[in-house]
């Protein structure tokens, strides 16, 4: 049974080519789009995969309350590490302190690499499972050793033996290495994490390290632990929440709560919205997610349409059948089997699909997904999903075919009834109203992202790189080296930072000023900055001047931004101090020199943030920001600069970074949301014209003997056109009516989650409404067109 | 084999309500060759419909072997249908996708007949009709006389104790028609009931006894052998 009905079912799709073309290409683009959005939500998914304890390892945040706004982070002080170790050790089965990644030279004979890692305590192997390929299983536990990730060993040693060699760091320290581990792989935290050096190390090499060990304010540390069998993440969370607060009376103003961020959600659920998880990525694959469903929809509905349109063309097989004894329930299964084997012909061409762009999408994505051929399940899912779109495509069509009454099919009086395409027309408005919100969803995204491109960032960030000078042997060389990039002729200016202009890397409390109010709880983006900062960054002084050397007394200056002066309440801020409210060993005070417009820092769809940028006296610089003469290519001018930079510190590797790509960095996120929309709109609108194409020429062969009548008569071929291309146009214009609606307040709500953001304009509705109606219309003349100027006679003949 | 006993159809339109059968009333013993006559639109073909078990009566008695199929729901219908009932078209109905072969298979394979018993049964019927030169061609190969001679091929293979024939010489010349005849006359011979519907009193003539239909109503009903 089941043999003859594909057999019938393939004869029909050699027969109908053009149908069979729309139907399977259709359905294979909608399932290629939805494999590789699965593929993607299954990559995006797994993160963090690669660690088997991943259900129990987390990280322990903190959310601070601050002028009633609550911040969330992942900073915290180094005291809280003995705290738990000293009332709360039974919970945890690891508890690891670690620094922030950073990145570090790593010297061995003439080889130098520049590689990024952290500094992490004891636990932090076993914790992590890290697959250790030679060396001992704990390397953090000599203080002057250094674990090494296998490609960083192989980059510093070649194919000679890592284990016990001598590793110069940073120019200062000389380690060995204890122990090599396998890398760990993309698509897991950690998987930058070339080298780890021990924590009792680290600690050791700054003096501001040392004196952290009692600071429950400074929040510079990063805590991973791992809890117990026997207990649970809320549990932990609930007993450790009050343990800062009710160790520190300076900070328990702030209200610190603690709380276990299970490692599951680091990378989906990161965001937190007045400390309530407020999702993160989540949104991203929830979002492609719903357009992959929405695709693969579409690309149904041309099949539900078109097996329905030329239902009377199998009105006869059907009368056939049942009157030599087929039952209702043999004939839907046949044309499920029919639908079955369409949409598994469709899935390999879908497969071919998914192969031949697999590596653009990865692109696209930056993703690194590698086709799942030896994944069981996939496959498995693979026929789940065949079997489930073969139902959702066949299933209508597999019920309204069986229902035809044999009687009236083999009497020839069969004829559809008056409101058979309503479902149709119904199912072409759904297509069209889906592909018109995404064209405007898509629309409304790309706006977003150059609104915020165009928005001022306050500083000239063209022709402007940073060098990372973070290690001690570039203390005290600021001057130097800053003279000599100026005389080398590559550099018209220089400052140094103690952060990037990229990102804020410090946050500060603890101040006074004349005005303060009495509950004030400032919260200051903090960097220390050299001279020539306002000229090295081209940056506009509002008030007052930037740093001078003519003025002695500017090692205790200070400039704030715009914003700072606003939020700390300044009138005339200039020549007022800033004082330490520590009355015990207070800091000098600082002294407001001069006002300069915001920059933008941070996240370019938020408000900047209040910034002070004090003078920085005690050497803290972490970037050379160079300002690149403009009379020279680039090229010639990092040729410069390298050759003084290798002149000055021979043994240390010339990294730099252009600071106008920095921040191109910081669209990434949403750049990639918009190409990714891009495509699959593109791919909407293209399933939802081909089954517009295949309507339009069913209605155009249905009204072959109308159009010939009218033809006769006189009809000129506009009206014709009119005649057939009206009703497909009504479809789409009803459609632009449900979805302009729709994807206004749909868009409305998503640009909600920027400060700042782009208006959803009617532009946006006018070409998305405009584009559909082109298409539509080109799609549809060509057949009306087609049937109306084929000869009459013969249409007249096909009676 | 059957009686019917004061049978009713009625089809409405949002109009006018039409009836199509008038309380119509008789038999069919096993065996019997009938032909029913009567102009367009007397009620010969729904009446060949509610015989085929196709289509409902509106009111009135069904019996077949004995037993009331009026209110049969769909399953059973087909199931009484498919092992007893071959229907002989005037436009032959043949599934255009399937070869004289598979359609004559076709009714084997709702029975649930082995593959090579059907194979068997079909080359069999294929012989006795002389189409089996022909069977790997589609209908639309064939001439008209051929695709009736391939359904009642596809009527016959089952073995049905009742062929229903709708016209079957209809669309043929006589030459094609006389040798369909032939073919049911030689069924009807073999043990074949078989009520036959036609506008040709040619044909009729074949048969034993013709009914002639007006209005939903029998009128006469002439017994020729």
């Amino acid at each position: 049974m089941l043999k003859n009905y594909f057999k019938i079912a393939f004869r029909n799709l050699i027969k109908n080519k053009v149908y069979s073309f729309i139907n399977i290409s259709g359905l294979a683009v909608g399932m290629a789009a939805t494999i590789m959005i699965g593929l993607w939500v299954t990559d995006e998914l797994n993160f963090n995969n690669h660690f088997k304890d991943k259900g129990s390892i987390a990280q322990v945040f903190q959310s601070q309350t601050m002028n009633a706004n609550v911040n969330t982070s992942p900073a915290v002080p180094r005291p809280l590490e003995f705290a738990l170790r000293q009332d709360h050790t039974d919970n945890f089965k690891h508890i690891v302190m670690s620094s922030w990644e950073q990145p570090r030279y790593l010297k061995f004979g003439e080889t130098n690499i520049y590689i990024t890692g952290n500094a992490m305590q004891e636990g932090a192997t076993a914790m992590l499972d890290l697959d250790i390929i030679s060396g001992v299983k704990d390397g953090l536990k000599e203080k002057n050793s250094i674990m090494l990730s296998e490609s960083a060993a192989k980059s510093l040693f070649g194919n000679e033996t890592a284990l016990g060699k001598i590793v110069k760091v940073n120019n200062e320290d000389d380690l060995i290495v204890s122990s090599v581990y396998k890398d760990i792989p993309t698509n897991n935290s950690f998987s930058d994490m070339e080298y780890i050096i021990p924590w009792k190390h680290y600690v050791t090499t700054q003096p501001w390290l040392e004196l952290s060990k009692d600071a429950w304010g400074n929040n510079s540390f990063q805590l991973f632990v791992q809890i117990n069998e026997n207990t649970t993440m809320d549990v932990v969370t609930s007993k450790i929440s009050d343990v800062k607060k009710n160790a520190s009376s300076e900070t328990a103003q702030f209200n610190p709560q603690l709380f276990l961020l299970p490692m599951k959600d680091w990378y989906l659920r990161s965001e937190f919205e007045n400390g309530v998880q407020s999702g993160g990525r989540i949104e991203n694959v929830w979002l492609f997610g719903i357009i992959g469903l929405f695709i693969l929809l579409l690309a149904c509905i041309n099949f539900v349409n078109l097996s329905t349109a030329r239902s009377e063309k199998r009105a006869t097989e059907v009368g056939i059948r049942k009157s030599i004894g087929s039952q209702r329930s043999q004939l839907i299964f046949q044309f499920l089997s029919e639908s079955f084997l369409i949409v598994f012909l469709s899935f390999i061409v879908a497969l071919g699909l998914v192969l031949l762009f697999l590596n653009g999408f990865n692109n696209l994505a930056s993703k690194a997904i590698v086709f799942p051929w030896e994944n069981l399940q996939f496959w498995l899912i693979s026929l789940a999903f065949v079997i489930i779109t073969a139902f959702l495509a066949g299933s209508y069509p597999a019920i309204y075919l069986s229902s035809f009454n044999p009687v009236a099919v083999l009497k020839g009086t069969f004829k559809s009834g008056r409101y058979s395409s309503l479902p149709r027309k119904i199912l072409v408005v759904a297509q069209f109203t889906v592909s018109v919100a995404l064209i405007i969803g898509t629309l409304v995204v790309m706006n977003q992202i150059q609104f915020s491109k165009d928005r001022p960032v306050g500083y000239d960030k063209e022709g402007l790189i940073q060098i990372p000078v973070m290690s001690n042997e570039f203390i005290g060389k600021k001057d130097v080296m800053r003279n000599q990039f100026i005389a080398s002729g590559g550099a018209l200016e220089m400052t140094g930072t103690s952060g990037p202009m990229t990102n804020v890397w410090s946050n500060r409390s603890g101040y006074t000023w004349d005005g303060k109010p009495a509950d004030f709880q400032e919260d200051l983006a903090y960097t220390s900055v050299s001279y020539e900062f306002v000229e090295t960054l081209g940056l506009k002084v509002t008030a007052g001047r930037g740093f001078s050397r003519e003025f002695a007394s500017d090692s205790n200056a200070v400039l704030l931004n715009e914003t700072a002066v606003k939020y700390m309440g300044l009138i005339d801020p200039i020549g007022k101090f800033i004082r330490d409210s520590d009355t015990e060993d207070p800091s000098p005070p600082l002294k407001i020199v001069g006002v300069v417009e915001d920059m933008i820092i941070q996240s370019p769809y938020s408000p900047v943030k209040q910034a002070m940028y004090v003078f920085d006296s005690e050497d803290n610089t972490a970037f050379y920001n160079v300002r690149l003469n403009p009379e020279k290519s680039t090229s010639e001018n990092l040729a410069l600069i390298e050759g003084v930079f290798k002149k000055n510190f021979p043994n240390t590797p010339f990294d730099y970074q252009f600071v106008d790509e920095e921040y191109g960095a910081k669209f990434e996120s949403e750049e990639r949301v918009a190409s990714l929309a891009r495509v699959f709109t593109v791919l909407a609108i293209f399933i939802s014209c081909l089954g517009l194409f295949g309507l339009a020429s069913f209605v155009a062969e249905q009204r072959t003997k109308e159009i010939g009548v009218r033809k006769v008569l006189g009809a000129s071929i506009s009206q014709l056109w009119l005649l057939l291309s009206k009703d497909f146009i009504t479809l789409v214009v009803i459609a632009l009516l449900i979805a302009s609606p729709l994807a206004y307040y749909i868009m409305g709500q998503w640009l909600q989650k920027f400060s700042y953001r782009t208006t959803v304009s009617w532009d946006v509705f006018a070409i998305a409404c405009f584009g559909a109606l082109i298409i539509t219309l080109i799609i549809v003349s060509f057949q009306a067109i087609k049937a109306a100027t084929s000869n009459p006679v013969k249409a007249l003949r096909t009676e | 084999m059957i009686q019917i006993k004061d049978l009713e159809k009625f089809y409405k339109t949002e109009e006018v309500q039409t009836i199509a059968l008038n309380k119509l009333s008789f038999d069919v013993k096993e065996g019997e060759f009938v032909a029913i006559m009567g102009p367009s639109g007397c009620g010969k073909s729904t009446l060949l419909n509610i015989l085929g078990l196709l289509d409902d009566p509106d009111g009135g008695s069904f019996m077949f072997n004995g037993t009331e199929v009026a209110g049969y729901n769909e399953r059973k219908r087909s199931e009484l249908r498919k092992h007893n009932i071959g229907f002989v078209f005037q436009s032959f109905n043949l599934i255009d996708e399937l070869t004289v072969f598979e359609n004559v298979e076709l009714p084997l394979i709702y029975t649930g007949v082995k593959p090579a018993e059907r194979k068997k049964q079909v080359e069999a019927v294929l012989e006795k009709m002389q189409i089996m030169h022909r069977r790997n061609h589609f209908p639309q190969q064939l001439s008209g006389g051929q695709q009736q001679r391939v359904a009642v091929a596809r009527a016959v293979v089952n073995k049905p104790k009742l062929i229903l024939a709708d016209e079957p010489t209809g669309n043929l010349d006589s030459t094609n028609g006389n040798e369909v005849m032939d073919l049911l006359i030689d069924l009807n011979e073999a043990g074949t009931t078989i009520i036959m519907v036609t506008h040709s009193e040619h044909d009729a003539k074949y048969s034993h006894r013709i009914i002639r239909m007006l209005d939903g109503q029998k009128v006469t009903e002439n017994i020729l052998a």
